[in-house]
């Protein structure tokens, strides 16, 4: 019963300030899980909202399956309990006043269900989420983590078209975060749900998602794959918010068709991808992530291989981070394992893929400056 | 700490300096022993000896000025007597009725004006919220005296309307559904209070959820939202009850010239038999006590009760309910109750206060300045006793305020800052007096002083003990509240710094709570000088007070001289209360919020 869910030209502009959502567009295939990523006040929930039909559209057509939900232009607005979607929230949101199964049980009794096939219904349901024990207890005597799964089981139990989860996890610790955050996306497929999914951590959203937009001051920055995401993020916001810490100033000295040549500050070339807005003579920031930079590499013959210096080594354990003076700047490296290989003031030879090395137009704003 | 010097000392290794320190612990130990004892023998003199005395009077059947003081023949004959008298059996009775009544309007009122002040966009919400908070300003007793004016059956103002326009219906204040009505629409606030903040502080999303889940508006409101903030209204109902119980001036006025005797009433009334009939209003006014003791507790109980409203990890406003064109009709709900409440009492007290003869013939008569002059006010200010009440009203304040708020600060301090021992008892003793009502406090105090000669009665003395002990519950709240927040760290830093427990209370605690002491002994000044319930058994001509006085006009007859001491009761009050703002920066107006 899941449905696609289409967004066109979505606009929400609140009384005061920027508008929230300014012009995205975007589409969910029936049994995908979508997950926008973005810092607080990007205009992620916003949309979620608009969606459920909690927050009113400025502009714009939003459909779900073949119906047409929002479309201020028509003056055409469907209700939220009209909408036959499920909905998660961040504060779980389930009532204190009732029991496990009262909680599950509420949307069916809206629906007119018989009393019978509720009982069958939230039983079901609740085994999903693993709680079929807890039915008959209040759900206030439960732990942030069970509060969120019998939320989790009352927007399922009415097999919604399309299920809207509004950071789920992030009002949990951090433990039960990763156990829930894999529990969700097994209970959401196995479900065959079409779903929405919103937060702020990078991690929970790579996990969860078959794709992944990434939004910005009301604006849909890209959406992709997470490994296209990855890998090849659309400008440096994207590469910066989900995790490429490291930026160089650079400038173009010529371009061959994906990829070109990059002057570091020192002087030194560089070969990066870069996206095709980008041309020779431009001054560009190079993003590199931590995790890319690889160390001590023997071979000679290798691209973007240069000498550093370990200005600074922070051993974390699992993982050491090595600050490097390279390239006339910062570089960060990780290098996972309990050993570290280099003490502070060695000098190392770094090598950066060029698939993974991008230079992006001097001009864009990134997260961390 | 004192451990703590103890063993920095010996590390030193001076036997001096640790023999000295042993010694300057014993007298610490005195010093605690000593401080503990002192509020404990103030706590006895005010509440527990008062309140003895009491339930003593009311096992007793002789009187203690004729008697003379310790002559008890203590039988418990004597109160079940005073249960199986019919006249008690119908003033409990009359006191159930109209406070339930009352109370299910005031339910009504507040809680849809909580709804349309904070879950609809009804324009002007700020003004309709201000407006649902006003009748906690207007003193009861005015209040009454004023709708007397208005609907008394045969010459109230309204009447006297409809009779112009020759419609025959008539309004009558004196009876039964004029007292609830009253009650309902002056007591509205307790209840609005409470339902307002809970919804205020409730997760629009678990409505959203239920929108979500499929349920309309209306189903949500029934089966999500109002059981969510049933302690609120189950708290609010309670509270109003109890103080629609224990109030006195409303009953008083509207309730003796129609014959609806209810519990505070009957109480004063036996003790103005001749002869008074004192161990019979001390036992009615146990059973008051115990009524309203009863109430209190479960009040508590259901605050203290885990609370539904759980705390969400964001900031959230309340969802919003657009209500079209019915929000002109819900505007209108709060400008009716407005005009219901303050605009049309204060019209008729300033008519009444003015106009020569109250009788108006005719639209024209109303208008016609020749019928109003000052001759009302003149009249009242030729008896002495009216500015004596006003310059009696006003010391007895300003000793209650002082001492009060100085004690008040003694408790809250022992209580909330200190370890001493017994200061859990001192704690249960100071909030004894939140279930007992100003009347119950004044008979008890009449049977506490009155038989003893030279003693307190007769003195101002008596009265500002009275308040104080009445109200010390409000004032010790008020000033926890502000001691609360100043960080324990910073008394802490100032002991690490070598300052000890007195000089710290002197040079870092005073003057941060001050903003809130001051704030509390305002508050307790305000509510001291519009007390009437224990002013009733405690005055004499000498130390007579302005609410006792305006009753007495009320029930000597004279409308236009009622009318003319409510004004200057009110104004006075009014102007008392925005000074006092002035000072506390709003501080004041919020606790007689909590403590009315």
């Amino acid at each position: 019963m899941s449905a696609e869910l289409k967004i066109e030209n979505l606009r929400k502009q609140f009384s005061v300030g920027r508008p929230a959502i300014d012009d995205g567009s975007f589409r969910i295939e029936a049994g995908e899980i979508v997950v926008l990523l973005g810092p607080s006040g990007c205009g992620k929930t916003t949309t979620l909202r608009c969606v459920a039909g909690l927050e009113h559209p400025t502009d714009g057509r939003i459909s779900i399956g073949h119906d047409i939900v929002s479309d201020p232009a028509r003056k055409l607005l469907v209700p939220p309990r009209l909408r036959n979607v499920g909905m998660v929230f961040q504060s779980y949101a389930v009532w204190p006043h009732m029991t496990v199964a009262q909680n599950v049980a509420y949307p069916l009794k809206q629906r007119k269900v018989s009393s019978a096939d509720i009982e069958s219904k939230v039983a079901e349901v609740l085994e999903v989420v693993g709680l079929g024990e807890y039915a008959k207890r209040p759900v206030v005597s439960l732990s942030g983590g069970q509060m969120q799964r019998v939320a989790l089981a009352r927007s399922l139990v009415y097999k919604p078209q399309l299920l809207l989860l509004d950071e789920p996890l992030s009002n949990l610790d951090a433990k039960l975060r990763l156990r829930l955050r894999d529990d969700l996306r097994r209970i959401i497929k196995q479900t065959d749900v079409t779903a929405l999914y919103v937060t702020h951590d990078q991690a929970e959203a790579v996990v969860l998602g078959d794709r992944i937009g990434v939004m910005r001051d009301g604006k849909l920055l890209q959406m992709a794959s997470s490994v296209d995401l990855y890998n090849r993020p659309s400008d440096l916001f994207v590469a910066n918010f989900t995790g490429a810490s490291n930026t160089l100033g650079g400038k173009v000295i010529e371009r061959n068709g994906d990829y070109g040549k990059v002057q570091a500050p020192s002087g030194q070339t560089l070969t990066a991808w870069m996206p095709p807005s980008v041309k020779a003579g431009e001054a560009v920031k190079i993003a590199v992530r931590p995790e890319n930079v690889q160390l001590g590499v023997d071979a000679t013959s290798v691209p973007n291989r240069f000498a550093a210096k370990v200005a600074a080594q922070h051993y974390q354990g699992v993982q050491t981070i090595y600050e490097l003076s390279a390239l006339g700047g910062k570089l960060e490296a990780l290098e996972l394992g309990t050993h570290p290989r280099y003490a502070d003031g060695a000098d190392v030879d770094i090598v950066i893929p060029p698939s993974l090395c991008w230079a992006f137009p001097a001009d864009e704003k990134a997260v961390i400056e | 700490m004192a451990a703590d010097t103890t063993a920095l000392a010996s590390t030193i290794g001076a036997a001096g300096t640790e023999a000295e320190g042993v010694r300057r612990e014993r007298w610490r130990t005195i010093g605690r022993m000593v401080w503990s004892t002192l509020l404990l023998l103030i706590l006895t003199f005010l509440v527990v000896y008062p309140v003895a005395m009491l339930l003593l009077g009311a096992l007793t059947n002789t009187n203690p000025v004729v008697d003379g003081f310790g002559a008890f023949h203590l039988s418990l004959k004597n109160f079940t007597t005073v249960l199986e008298n019919p006249n008690v059996h119908l003033a409990l009775f009359n006191s159930m009725v109209a406070c339930g009544g009352g109370t299910a309007l005031a339910v009504l009122i507040g809680l849809t004006f909580s709804w349309i002040v904070v879950r609809t966009d009804t324009p002007f919400k700020g003004f309709i919220s201000a407006v649902s908070m006003i009748p906690l300003f207007v003193p009861p007793l005015v209040a009454a005296v004023a709708w007397s004016i208005l609907a008394s059956p045969k010459s109230g103002l309204i009447n006297t309307f409809l009779k112009w326009f020759d419609i025959d219906w008539r309004f009558d204040v004196y009876t039964m559904g004029g007292l609830i009505v009253i009650f309902g629409i002056y007591y509205a606030p307790y209840v609005y209070m409470f339902t307002a903040s809970a919804l205020r502080n409730m997760d629009p999303s678990l409505e959203e959820a239920a929108e979500i889940s499929g349920a309309s508006a209306t189903k949500t409101l029934f089966t999500i939202t109002f059981p969510l903030i049933a302690p609120a209204i189950i708290s609010g109902t309670l509270l109003s009850f109890v103080v629609m119980l224990g109030i006195y001036g409303i009953p008083a006025v509207l309730g003796t010239p129609g014959d609806v005797p209810v519990l505070t009433t009957y109480i004063f009334k036996l003790t103005n038999w001749s002869p008074p009939l004192y161990s019979t209003a001390a036992s009615v006014a146990i059973i008051l006590m115990i009524v309203t003791g009863f109430l209190v507790w479960l009040q508590q109980r259901v605050i203290s009760a885990k609370s539904y409203i759980t705390v969400a990890g964001k900031a959230f406003r309340p969802g919003v309910t657009r209500l079209g064109h019915w929000r002109y009709f819900t505007l209108g709900l709060a400008v009716i109750y407005l005009f219901v409440v303050v605009i049309l009492p204060t019209l008729a007290i300033v008519v009444a206060a003015f106009r020569k003869f109250l009788f108006i013939r005719n639209v024209a008569s109303l208008f016609d300045m020749k019928q109003y002059s000052l001759i009302h006010f003149e009249r009242l200010f030729e008896n002495p006793l009216a500015m004596r009440s006003i310059w009696n009203t006003m010391e007895v304040g300003v000793v209650t305020a002082l001492v009060g708020g100085v004690f008040a600060f003694a408790i809250g301090y022992t209580v909330n800052r200190t370890n001493l021992g017994g200061r859990k008892v001192i704690d249960v003793i100071a909030t004894i007096p939140v279930a007992i009502p100003g009347l119950v406090i004044g008979v008890a105090y009449l049977w506490a002083w009155i038989g003893l000669p030279g003693g307190l009665y007769g003195t101002i003395w008596i009265l500002a003990l009275a308040f104080i002990a009445r109200f010390m519950p409000d004032t010790i709240k008020a000033l926890s509240t502000s001691l609360l927040q100043i960080h324990r760290e910073l008394e802490e830093a100032a002991w690490i710094c070598g300052k000890g427990m007195l000089g710290t209370i002197r040079t870092i605690v005073l003057p941060l709570a001050r903003p809130g002491v001051i704030s509390a002994m305002t508050l307790l000044f305000i509510l001291a000088i519009r007390e009437l319930g224990s002013s009733l058994f405690l005055y004499t001509s000498n130390t007579m007070v302005m609410a006792v006085l305006l009753l007495d006009y009320y029930e000597g007859g004279n409308v236009g001289i009622t009318a003319a001491f409510s004004l200057v009761q009110t104004i006075l009050l009014a102007v008392l209360i925005g000074v006092a703002n002035l000072m506390s920066r709003g501080g004041a107006g919020d606790g007689i919020k909590q403590a009315n």
